[in-house]
């Protein structure tokens, strides 16, 4: 053995190095540098990932609409007369033709082939003198005015069967309100124009005569305990003279009449009380040079569209002016062409409508987003009539020279404009422009406001106010900690405010939410007390600390001294909050949150900005403490002891070496700080109340992109509107966060290459 | 002499030109009596005494750990920023006692600048890293400014190198223009006393051979102190020399005298290369 052991202390180092492990060396660093890259790279193609994906499902919102002719057909029973009014029914399978001489054709709409014909029981001695659909468009509610001074409502309806052959339509008419005629004039003189509203069992009738424009409101009131039917009818004359009088309409409320006269004025009347019809006001909604052409409600009675002979259609609404009095205001103008518009038809779900004009051209527009998606031309002739289905995803045209045309539309998001997502929008009954967000309600005819603004508002807002309570704390924390604490303090302090990190942000937006919104709305006046008190009463303590003789602060453990603050800090705070009290009461007569709202008019929400700052504050503060720490920790000893051998006291070495030595760092822990306070969501879910408000008030609520993502994700429809809205806002988000750490990192690297240390 | 001093080719003619500074200086700049300098528990500078002229150069040499460096640092009391450092007695400036209590700490320093070991240059531009130590006094005065810097600049040997690059980051010089931006920058306040702390162990001959220049030039104006590992340097800049062992002042004496007759066994042990 011993020989042995000599012999290889012998051999050179060469011979000893075994070749397999040699490899084996080489292999092993190799693939440790394959899977780093391999790593890095999978990062980066995940995020291009990521950012493809939410690309993907936001660009149909921005792609305009497109559509296609699929069938080509001669009007269905044309020699029976001529079209009054078509209908398209939910699942584009059957349509109505309504005729003038009381049939109601129902015919396939891809062939054109007829299904049934109805006729509506007219009497033989009448004729039909004007025609109107209800203002219930949805229920296929269609009103006939008589000759004789009579009317007629008939309502189609679409049952669906399922038998071995598949779905089958069965189109059938019913009449909702009676089986013979109603009588709206008593002089038994024609119905020139006729408008209705059937709801339940009230119907109200605006019918023009030669004479008058009446309405006529019947009520039909069950017996509870019979069969018995009793009829109220109430009829009232609105003081237009007749002659003059074009259209009208009534909205589906039931509380409007709107009259068109043939000078393009609008009166409209309040009928609430049917029985005495009120003018609200009058407003001429066309330039001199023009006429109206068409009049009709956008989905929901609230808007009206007017189209002129010269191809605009103007959009009215209700607004109150200046005074508070109601007037019609004109929010927004489209045009198709030049030539005179024939009929306006709008979407049936969407703040969307369709306009033809005498020259065959069909625009399809929505007034939120101001766009006008298509301009089709149909046919050779002129369109006379023309149908949006109920899902307005088909197109029914119907021409002069006889034919019917069949469009296939694909109109997904017509409601998204950039304009509706980052500009002031003029919604309807609005008084002015705004930026609002309300994704959704409960009924079809509702607006949706997809402004992405007071969003990114609220995240500017949140972070600002979050960084505005932490990067004081943080920044001049990690000087003190890194700079002049001493060692042994230090490495308890740093790793505990690290641990502060660890903190799941749910349990610090409970907390925020549920403890300290509430104890903030109760002790308002405590927090600015301690607020001021805090930073003044520890000057003061460290200024006594220095009067305190050498020996003495020696014994207390020197370097220690911070913790001795751990005493004043409470007690100082309990004392703001106990005099608070008090001096709230002799102040501010007892509720600073009062005296704010009553005499300076800023109101307060329970949870606030104050609270999402001080909670996301703490939520912040530990990574831009630890990041700044570490680098003002690591600038070099040298260059500090060359500044204080130069004379520099301590205070003048930090600020003008030290700082600017570790600028990099802390730059970088503020940027990381902003990053994270702007992507945080479960604080402000909890601590905002969710409000997405343009106030930038310290005591108003708030929403974030990242909230709303998390709020309406879970209730939005796939791939509806609403789901791509909000996958825009993620995507905003993440570009936003994207450019702002790029942008950080750059100017990180510059002020590294200017500052690097040695 | 003795035949090992010889193998150290040290110029004998250039140590015995030099004058007889200690026995008889000008006037004596600093005088150190009966320091202590404790570590916590252990005591790193036993009962120092000595008395360093005015514009002398004075020489520290030793062996690495003997305290040199940290006597150096007493002298501008940066050993005030070790905590556990303690130290007993006085180091009198013109008969002022440094440590007594009513010192302030950052004017002294001010008159004892210091150049360490490692060029410390500021991340800032060549400019305001010589206007450094006049900006931390208030001084901000633009024609003062440039006045002072060119001045020190030239002091330090470096003008005519950097004179069209004064806004460039000071980072960017190489380590001996480095060394001397150092002490354009500890010159520019005028201070009365210069510490140097190894200044040329970092360096390269060429550098080294210009920062001793430099010693020769400033020493007209400061009194100069160094700490030198190189015995060579010693005997090319000092007019006096001390030795340290362990902590312990040996042997002080004009350069000239110790490279040549030393008083002390150890001090000859340790210039002839048997130990240190």
């Amino acid at each position: 053995m011993p020989e042995q052991l000599e012999k290889t202390v012998d051999t050179p180092l060469k011979h000893l190095v075994n070749p397999a492990y040699e490899k084996w060396r080489l292999l092993k660093d190799r693939l440790a540098r394959y899977g780093v890259v391999l790593g890095g790279l999978g990062v980066i193609v995940a995020i291009v990932l990521i950012f493809f994906y939410l690309l993907y499902v936001v660009l149909p919102l921005f792609g305009s609409a497109s559509a296609r002719e699929i069938a080509q057909y001669a009007t269905p029973q044309q020699q029976s007369g001529k079209s009054l009014l078509l209908d398209a029914e939910e699942q584009n399978e059957v349509a109505a033709r309504f005729i003038d001489n009381g049939q109601i054709v129902f015919f396939e709409v891809a062939s054109g082939k007829v299904v049934s014909t109805e006729t509506v029981k007219i009497p033989p001695e009448s004729r039909i003198t004007s025609i109107a659909k209800g203002s219930t468009v949805s229920q296929g509610v269609v009103a006939y005015g008589l000759s004789d001074g009579k009317m007629f409502i008939a309502k189609t309806q679409y049952k669906i069967n399922y038998d071995n052959n598949g779905r089958h339509i069965l189109p059938t008419t019913v009449y909702p309100v009676s089986e013979q005629p109603i009588i709206v004039d008593e002089a038994m003189t024609a119905l020139e124009a006729i408008a209705v509203n059937l709801s339940g069992d009230t119907v109200t009738i605006a019918a023009k005569t030669a004479q008058a424009v009446q309405l006529v409101n019947i009520n039909q009131e069950k017996s509870l305990f019979s069969d018995e039917v009793k009829t109220n009818r109430t009829v009232a004359t609105i003081d237009l003279p007749a002659d003059k009088v074009e259209k009208l309409l009534l909205d589906k409320q039931g509380g409007h009449l709107y009259v068109l006269d043939k000078t393009g004025m609008v009166y409209a009347y309040n009928i609430n009380d049917k029985a005495s019809p009120k003018l609200k006001f009058q407003q001429k909604i066309i330039s001199a040079d023009a006429k109206v052409s068409s009049l009709v409600f956008l989905n929901g009675d609230i808007s009206l569209l007017a189209g002129d002979s010269t191809g605009q259609i103007t959009q009215w609404t209700q607004v109150k002016d200046a005074l508070n009095n109601p007037v019609l205001k004109n929010i927004r103008n489209f045009k198709l062409a030049d030539k005179p518009i024939v009929a306006i038809d709008p979407e049936q779900r969407r703040k969307g409508f369709i306009a033809m004009d005498d020259d065959g051209a069909v625009g399809i527009f929505n007034t939120t987003a101001e766009r006008e998606l298509i301009t089709l031309k149909i046919g050779e002739s002129r369109p006379v009539n023309a149908i949006v289905s109920p899902r307005a995803n088909r197109l029914l045209v119907e021409s002069a020279d006889g034919k019917m045309h069949h469009w296939n539309v694909d109109n997904e998001h017509p409601e998204v404009s950039i304009k509706s997502l980052w500009r002031q929008v003029w919604y309807e009954s609005y008084s002015k422009p705004a930026y609002i967000w309300q994704s959704s309600s409960a009924s079809n005819d509702f607006e949706p406001k997809y402004s992405l603004v007071p969003l990114v508002f609220g995240t500017l807002k949140a972070a600002f106010y979050a960084m505005l309570f932490a990067l004081p704390l943080a920044i001049l924390g990690a000087i003190y900690t890194a700079y002049f604490m001493d060692p042994k303090m230090r490495q308890i302090v740093k790793p505990t405010i690290e641990l502060m990190g660890a903190l799941p942000t749910v349990i610090i937006g409970f907390l925020a939410g549920l403890w300290l919104a509430p104890f903030i709305e109760k002790h308002l006046a405590g927090l600015f007390l301690t607020l001021i008190a805090l930073p003044v009463s520890v000057l003061i303590c460290s200024y006594c600390w220095q009067l305190v003789p050498q020996h003495l602060r020696q014994k207390a453990g020197e370097g220690w001294e911070g913790s001795l603050l751990i005493p004043a800090i409470i007690i100082v705070t309990w004392l703001s909050f106990t005099l608070s009290v008090p001096l709230e009461a002799w102040l501010f007569n007892g509720s600073l949150r009062d005296w704010f709202n009553n005499r300076l008019g800023i109101g307060y929400d329970q949870r606030n900005a104050l609270v999402v700052g001080i909670a996301m504050g703490f939520a912040v503060i530990p990574t831009i403490f630890s990041i700044a720490e570490d680098a003002i920790f690591s600038v070099p000893k040298h260059l500090t002891t060359g500044s204080l051998a130069l004379g520099a006291t301590p205070w003048q070495t930090m600020t003008r070496v030290v700082l600017l030595t570790a600028s990099p760092g802390i730059f970088s822990a503020v940027m990381i700080g902003l990053g994270r306070a702007i992507g945080e969501t479960m604080i402000v879910l909890m601590a905002t109340g969710n409000t997405p408000v343009m106030d930038f008030s310290v005591f108003q609520g708030l929403r974030t992109l990242a909230a709303n993502v998390a709020v309406e994700m879970p209730e939005s429809e796939i791939d509806s509107t609403h789901y791509r809205v909000l996958f825009l806002a993620a995507l905003v988000l993440f570009l936003a966060t994207f450019i702002f750490n790029t942008l950080a990192e750059v100017i990180r690297q510059r002020l590294r290459e200017k500052y690097s240390s040695l | 002499m003795t035949e090992q001093s010889r193998t150290y080719a040290i110029d004998m003619q250039a140590i015995l030109r030099k004058q007889d500074g200690y026995t008889n200086p000008m006037e004596t700049c600093i005088h150190i009596e009966h320091l202590n300098l404790y570590y916590g528990q252990k005591q790193a500078l036993h009962d120092i005494n000595m008395k360093m002229g005015k514009n002398q150069v004075t020489a520290y040499i030793g062996p690495s750990g003997c305290g040199k460096s940290t006597l150096l640092r007493c002298i501008n009391r940066m050993n005030d920023l070790v905590d556990s450092a303690r130290i007993e007695g006085k180091i009198l400036l013109d008969n002022e006692n440094i440590y007594d209590k009513s010192i302030n700490v950052a004017a002294l320093r001010r008159r004892v600048g210091m150049v360490f070991q490692k060029p410390n240059p500021f991340p800032k531009s060549i400019f305001e890293n010589v206007a450094y130590g006049l900006r931390i006094q208030g001084i901000n005065e633009k024609r003062i400014l440039e006045e002072t810097v060119e001045n020190a600049l030239r002091g330090a040997a470096l003008w005519d190198e950097v004179k069209d690059r004064l806004n460039d980051n000071a980072l960017g010089l190489s380590g001996g223009q480095q060394q001397r931006l150092v002490i354009a920058r500890a010159i520019a306040i005028e201070p009365e006393v210069l510490l140097l702390d190894e200044p040329a162990s970092a360096l390269d001959p060429i550098s080294t051979l210009k920062i001793e220049e430099l010693i020769n030039e400033l020493k007209e104006k400061y009194t100069i102190v160094i700490v030198t590992h190189n015995m060579q340097q010693a005997a090319r800049v000092s007019d006096v020399t001390a030795f340290m062992y362990l902590g312990e002042l040996i042997e002080i004496g004009n350069t000239s005298q110790i490279f040549t007759n030393p008083k002390k066994k150890q001090t000859e042990d340790y210039i002839t290369g048997r130990y240190g």
